[in-house]
């Protein structure tokens, strides 16, 4: 008896975490880094996660759990509220209805395909923004830098994610 | 517990439904979102609020490795440096030992000369040290999160500095935590003066690393290397905190160098200039 209901938490845990790791992923993007010259410049991070995990565990990481990641980042970044959480939700979309496209594609497709995602992501991200905050519009090259540093960032990321991806897996 | 093939592709069907229903109310909660955000600013702060101030020791625990890091890091530099530096120090020392003996004659006369003119002194400074937990810098917004709230004193408007010079503005105090609008945000807008000659303008950020001049008089008055200062105009900072030197001087736009460096600052301070006076600290934030 004990036994199934170590087994039923650890379950529960395995479940949690593709959301636990793109959580602290988008936590970690709001860390400082002390390493001169990026700290204007903040890939997206959890914008990689969504991607990777709705890839890979479409099971695990749903619309809901996105939502909340997205709202949370909005509040702690200062960004327009919403924001964030629409273009991650939306990109779960794209990706889960594209799921055939993505099935067994070797990583250089996949880091294409995040390439396109993402600059859909953060063209349009700069457009909401530009039209909800008082502000108005930014200025595009920073939203352009931080997107090119998301796309050289993606194999890093993605490898850990695969990491985590893997030891998930094997005590499946 | 096993259920019959047609039952399963049913509930398949069910379950594409709710997923389909659940993304669409989701993506009009967010459209909703946008709009309180931009209509009613006081329920979003204070929603901004309660999370930095949950998240902020989650922040703290995960920016030590990095703070051990840097840290290590500086040490090294600074090992390799040491000589040099020494031996600068050492002119450094001797010129402000000078310094300090026309400070000290200055602040005598400038004693006598207070009180024979029977001059009420101005309230003075009282600040908090606060650790930076999190740098939310990116392509929209510029701002910091540090370890100081309400319950340490940390008003909305007060002014965040370090050793260097000035770096923004408390944008929200949460109870245990606080958001500071640095000079370089798109939102920041400062009056200052310009050089020797104290040119009057306003430092505006772009979210990139150096703010501008704007409304400086005119393009001539100001050169590579002159000095920034807070002007003390509007009452939002007071006046004669060191900014930054102006980097660069081209057609239509004067680039400020902050003295800040952004990636170095660990900890900040929140300095209460009392600008909003006594009686307003304890009134609830002003707007």
């Amino acid at each position: 008896m004990q036994a199934t209901v170590l087994q039923r938490m650890d379950n529960t845990a395995r479940r949690l975490v593709p959301f636990g790791v793109t959580l602290v992923l988008m936590l970690f993007a709001m860390t400082p880094t002390y390493i001169p010259g990026l700290s204007h410049i903040t890939p997206m991070y959890a914008l990689m996660a969504v991607y990777f995990w709705s890839i890979y565990r479409p099971d695990l990481l749903g619309y809901g759990s996105t939502f909340a990641i997205g709202v949370l980042e909005d509040l702690l970044s200062g960004t327009p509220l919403g924001s964030g959480a629409l273009i991650l939700l939306l990109c779960q979309r794209v990706v889960f209805h594209q799921q055939k496209f993505f099935n067994n594609k070797p990583f250089g497709i996949i880091w294409l395909a995040f390439a396109l995602v993402a600059f859909g992501a953060g063209l349009l991200r700069w457009i909401c923004v530009g039209l909800v905050a008082p502000s108005g519009f930014t200025p595009i090259g920073q939203m352009g830098t931080s997107y090119l540093m998301s796309v050289a960032l993606y194999p890093l990321v993605g490898w850990f994610l695969a990491k985590a991806h893997m030891k998930l897996l094997s005590q499946n | 517990m096993r259920a019959p093939t047609g039952q399963i592709s049913r509930l398949g069907t069910l379950k594409t439904l709710l997923q389909r229903f659940a993304f669409l109310s989701l993506i009009g909660i967010t459209f909703a979102l946008m709009l309180i955000g931009k209509a009613d600013t006081i329920l979003v702060e204070r929603a901004r609020d309660a999370v930095s101030d949950a998240v902020t020791p989650v922040l703290r625990l995960m920016s030590s490795p990095a703070t051990v890091v840097a840290d290590f890091v500086n040490n090294l530099r600074e090992l390799a440096a040491i000589r040099e530096e020494n031996a600068e120090l050492r002119e450094a020392n001797g010129r402000l030992l000078q310094w300090q003996s026309v400070a000290q004659r200055l602040e005598s006369e400038n004693k006598s000369l207070r009180d024979l003119t029977a001059l009420v002194p101005e309230p003075s400074a009282t600040f908090v040290t606060a650790r930076v937990v999190a740098d939310t810098g990116g392509a929209f917004a510029q701002s910091i999160l540090i370890t100081a709230g309400q319950s340490a004193g940390v008003r909305k408007g007060q002014v965040v500095m370090t050793g260097e010079g000035l770096v923004g503005r408390v944008m929200q105090a949460g109870l245990y935590s606080s958001r500071v609008l640095l000079i370089t945000d798109i939102n920041s807008r400062i009056p200052v003066l310009v050089g020797e000659a104290g040119n009057r303008a306003i430092l505006a950020g772009d979210n990139g690393m150096r703010p501008r001049l704007l409304f400086l008089g005119n393009k001539t008055a100001a050169a590579p290397g002159d000095k920034v200062v807070t002007s003390g105009d509007a009452e939002a900072f007071p006046p004669g905190l060191p900014i930054g030197q102006v980097a660069s001087v081209e057609e239509g736009a004067v680039e400020v160098e902050p003295f800040v460096v952004r990636d170095k600052i660990q900890s900040v301070r929140v300095v209460d200039y009392g600008l909003t006076g006594i009686l307003a600290q304890q009134a609830p934030p002003a707007k």
